[in-house]
């Protein structure tokens, strides 16, 4: 029998379902995980244990009066912390958030309770969810399952590390330049960047308003999809959100690739910004393998990844400077260097490279547009390198910027990072798939076909 | 970006405070910014418009937004 800390959300429940394990002995399974892994690994930044194991008792209860609340009853989650859980402070790991405590659950977190799903504590994010790993800041950057002395990808990095070592099923993460994907890939499993408007954000410290996804993380596709299936939905207070008709985001998980059309964005990492040898031969043979999954695979170009990231962060470093601009101008000095420098980016830029940039990100729109027009999916790159040793700030700010995620936040369209397999250094590869707007299911499907070929979903680190 | 026009920008957005305490975070952060700008090319045609800011471009059965 699959060890309790291993088994999925879907795994999870059919085990309560089936009264082969409670939601209490979950919990203790999980708890006893983390004293046992965390002091190494620093995923959280707050565990809640005590009343994460009251909501875990409460919801046996009402199991054994026969009551489900929903589909994730007593599923433990971990939420990034930029993202408010009533009475739990929201840090963004900065000193000056430190005693900020929330009021309410963010939208995101509410739905995941209503759903049954029990908040197990605050993970470790970057600064403000941007940056990278930092030794200034008021706890210790989370590090890779896979080997601590590598960072896990940032910015939902304790979301990433807590997933790949097991310490709880599901996880919330957020993503303005590649946040959940970027540990999804780093620690080899499952982040979703939805379609721009899919999710709420309300509730969330905001980074970007036009480039902020929340985004589900899991181990697996099939636990990504059912937490998706509780996130999605009309927020008519967030300004963004999306009156989307409610998605069937399980529906084709089984169905396979046989005949749907898939674009190979090569020149990302063949001619952009060369990968590792390691990630392009990963990239080939998840290619490879839906083709003879009985996918129609063809070559796609799009701009370039250089001006996709410059278009980026310039919106980003505009709208994150209006956020924080009167803390920059009164309490520098309570930021990390990381953040501090890339937060006052934003005072150099004049109101006309924003709208420049806004004009050429609708003519990027409407090109990916164009393209998913003729296939259904685009695979690329997401990481173009193995995640580097967390004490090597030079290699990080080599990689971190080494990335193909950015594209898809400068547009909108949904984006999935999962792993391709692992590195000789043992430590895990990454593919990114890129669906049209609201189609999450397509993304999902073959995600699941690369999956189930691929074995992704069996691998975990050797804890 | 020149070292002057760096320092006149940093004041007019209020940061003395980080000027006096975090120069090289500053002039970082003004490399950063020009870094940025001189790699986009913005649409040659003048009726390029720039709303809206973000949108989803078109929801499953047709519609938009």
């Amino acid at each position: 029998m699959i060890a309790p800390h291993w088994l999925g959300a879907t795994a999870a429940v059919r085990a309560f379902a089936e009264r082969r394990l409670s939601p209490v002995e979950l919990m203790q399974a999980l708890l006893d995980r983390i004293a046992a892994l965390d002091p190494k690994l620093n995923a959280f930044i707050r565990l809640d244990a005590e009343a994460a194991m009251a909501a875990a008792r409460a919801a046996e209860a009402e199991l054994g009066a026969g009551r489900v609340r929903g589909p994730l009853h007593g599923v433990p989650v971990g939420v990034k912390d930029i993202i408010d859980v009533a009475g739990l402070p929201t840090t963004c790991h900065s000193h000056l958030l430190l005693d900020n405590i929330a009021a309410a659950d963010a939208v995101c977190v509410a739905r995941l309770r209503a759903a049954g799903a029990i908040v197990l504590g605050k993970l470790s994010t970057h600064e403000f969810a941007l940056g990278g790993p930092s030794f200034d800041l008021p706890f210790p950057p989370a590090r890779n399952p896979w080997n601590p002395d590598h960072h896990p990808g940032g910015s939902s990095s304790g979301s990433g590390a807590g997933l790949a070592a097991g310490l709880f099923p599901l996880a919330l993460g957020t993503d303005t330049a590649g946040s959940v994907r970027h540990p999804a890939s780093a620690c080899g499993i499952v982040g979703l960047k939805p379609t721009y408007g899919l999710v709420s954000r309300r509730g969330v410290f905001p980074l970007a308003f036009t480039l902020d996804h929340v985004g589900p993380m899991t181990r697996d596709v099939a636990d990504n999809a059912l937490m998706l299936s509780v996130l999605a939905g009309h927020d008519p207070r967030d300004p963004a959100s999306v009156a989307a008709p409610a998605g069937r985001y399980a529906a084709d998980l089984e169905r396979g690739v046989r005949d749907l059309r898939i674009g190979f964005v090569r020149h990302f990492h063949e001619t952009d910004m060369p990968a590792d040898p390691e990630v392009t031969a990963a990239l080939e043979h998840v290619a490879r393998v839906l083709a003879a999954e009985g996918a129609v695979l063809r070559d796609i170009a799009l701009p370039s990844l250089a001006e996709f990231a410059a278009v980026n962060r310039v919106i980003m470093h505009s709208e994150a400077w209006a956020i924080h601009a009167p803390w920059l101008r009164t309490r520098p000095g309570e930021y990390g260097q990381l953040a501090r420098r890339r937060l006052m980016t934003g005072a150099f830029l004049e109101a006309g490279d924003y709208v420049q940039a806004q004009r050429r990100r609708l003519q990027m729109i409407a090109t990916v547009e164009d393209a998913l027009r003729d296939v259904d999916v685009l695979l690329c790159a997401s990481s173009m390198d193995p995640a580097a040793r967390i004490d090597a700030p030079e290699a990080v700010a080599r990689t971190y910027p080494r990335q193909a995620r950015t594209p898809f936040n400068v547009t909108g369209h949904p984006a999935l990072a999962m792993a391709a397999g692992l590195s000789g250094g043992r430590l895990p590869l990454s593919v990114q798939f890129v669906g049209r707007n609201f189609d999450e299911a397509t993304l999902f499907r073959v995600a699941r076909a690369w999956e189930r070929a691929g074995g992704t979903a069996n691998l975990h680190p050797p804890l | 970006m020149d070292k002057d026009l760096m320092l006149a920008l940093a004041r007019r957005a209020g940061l003395d405070r980080a000027l006096a305490d975090f120069p090289a975070d500053v002039a970082a952060a003004a490399a950063q910014a020009t870094g940025h700008r001189d790699i986009i090319q913005p649409p040659a045609d003048p009726a390029a418009e720039p709303w809206p800011p973000m949108r989803a471009a078109a929801l499953p059965g047709g519609g938009g937004l």
